[in-house]
């Protein structure tokens, strides 16, 4: 106690960087800094932290208190080494400390983050023994700050560590603040976005997000153009305009399916265009087939013929059978055209990057989507 | 993360401003602010909800298409279109 007040009369600045070195809790170089700067504010607060820490045990019990911590609890978190020579700890810990001294990041920043925040990181509290001196930002009375030593977790102001050998202004102490609200949130997103364990660095991170955030974006893009173009093709009345009948017949007898087929190339190029997707996309994908029917059979032909063999004959025609058959072989049933128009639809939506449009033929341009889908 | 010095010289502050304004411009309400400096923790909190956000839309959609096959035909080609679709 002596010396408490010794040193809060003798020299303030003496006087800060010893209460702050009594804060064991300050394992951040920023903190102390903080600290610093905090404490000048509160020119009381040292004393009253000394006190505090040395006239009551603090709360948690190797926490010892706030105060106790001293230098020597910068780097090795004894409480106890802090607690006993206040006045020796503090030349030996805080001197040698330095200006930039990390102290131990990850103590720091847990330490930090625990203390910073305030707002409740119990994990990251490394045990009582960083829950030193916490000072309460100029927000909270200074009596406080003996509470919130264990309680400190939970209460809702701030609380920061400052770290020894950092600016002491309110400046550094509020980004350091803000610093801490940052790394709470990049947390936060690290839990939320998938794979970002993986990557240490905000900025590997940050593009981890981004990068979800834009497949996010494109899947929900994705989903609505499927829903929409989903619509239309539930409505048979635009098909069977289309195909005439043969359509409907085709939704009751997958053997019609390869009908279906043939009048593919009498389909008006604007019939296609159902969905409500720019004239464009969707177009130009039907037009492929609609301009390249690679199977020449006469239309309205081949009504006779199963419809697994003829859904096969007619995804031989371009040599991806394989490809587009698994697809289609799932429902034997499915409208091929309605698939087409549907795939078209995809395939605008993912840009139809793959679609070889020039003379390709149908299955040729088709495949892109089928194989990006098979391949997913 | 919290000591990110200068000494890390892989990552460096622009770098992170760049990230940093790349993931403003996705978000849907990306201001046009003078400065994302005050608002990273804002702006790592409207990602946070705007990623949330997506979660729900793309369960409902998919909820939404799910609805829509079940009460189509089963039988019908359309059914199967949407059942593809959300196979794949």
């Amino acid at each position: 106690m002596a010396q408490c007040g010794g040193d809060v009369s003798r020299h303030r600045k003496a006087h800060l960087e010893t209460v702050e070195s009594l804060c064991q809790g300050l394992l951040d170089d920023d903190k102390c800094r903080a600290m610093f700067g905090y404490l000048q504010e509160w020119p009381d607060l040292g004393s009253m932290c000394y006190n505090a820490s040395l006239g009551e045990p603090p709360l948690a019990p190797e926490a010892s208190n706030g105060s106790g911590g001293s230098g020597g609890g910068f780097k090795k978190r004894r409480p106890d080494a802090c607690l006993d020579t206040k006045g020796e700890s503090n030349s030996v810990c805080k001197r040698p400390r330095g200006k930039q001294q990390p102290c131990d990041p990850d103590q720091m920043a847990a330490a930090a983050a625990a203390a910073a925040v305030g707002k409740g990181k119990p994990e990251r509290a490394r045990a009582g023994a960083k829950k030193k001196a916490e000072l309460a930002l100029p927000k909270d009375s200074p009596a406080t700050s003996a509470s919130t030593v264990t309680a400190g977790q939970k209460t809702d102001y701030i609380h920061v560590r400052a770290r020894r050998g950092q600016a002491t202004d309110s400046h550094s102490l509020a980004e350091r603040v803000r610093r801490e609200r940052i790394s709470e949130r990049m947390r936060y997103l690290q839990e939320l976005v998938p794979g970002c364990n993986k990557v240490t660095g905000k900025a590997g991170m940050l593009d981890e997000i981004i990068n979800y955030v834009q497949s996010l974006q494109k899947q929900v893009e994705f989903l609505s153009m499927k829903i929409a173009a989903s619509n239309p093709v539930v409505n048979f009345d635009i098909v069977e305009d289309l195909f005439g009948r043969q359509l409907s017949q085709v939704a009751c007898n997958p053997a019609a399916l390869a009908a279906m087929a043939m009048p593919i190339g009498q389909v008006e190029l604007s019939c296609l265009q159902m969905s409500p997707l720019p004239a464009g996309s969707p177009g130009f994908g039907l037009e492929m087939f609609v301009n390249s029917n690679p199977y020449s059979p006469a239309p309205g032909g081949a009504m006779s013929v199963p419809a697994g063999a003829s859904v096969e004959s007619c995804l031989d025609v371009g040599g991806h059978k394989s490809v587009v058959f698994d697809m289609v072989c799932g429902f034997p049933a499915a409208a091929f055209l309605n698939l087409w128009v549907v795939f078209c639809t995809l395939l605008q939506v993912h840009g139809a990057a793959g679609w070889d449009i020039g003379s390709q033929s149908l299955f040729t341009g088709f495949d892109a989507p089928f194989q990006s889908v098979q391949s997913e | 993360m919290s000591s990110r010095r200068s000494s890390r010289g892989s990552i460096s502050d622009e770098e992170i401003n760049e990230l940093i304004s790349k993931l403003q411009s996705l978000l849907p309400n990306s201001r046009r602010r003078g400065s994302s400096q005050a608002s990273t923790t804002k702006l790592l909190k409207e990602t946070c909800n705007y990623i949330k956000s997506l979660h729900r839309e793309v369960d409902d959609l998919s909820d939404r298409l799910s609805d829509l096959m079940s009460t189509m035909d089963h039988n019908s080609p359309g059914a199967e279109i949407v059942r593809s679709i959300l196979r794949s």
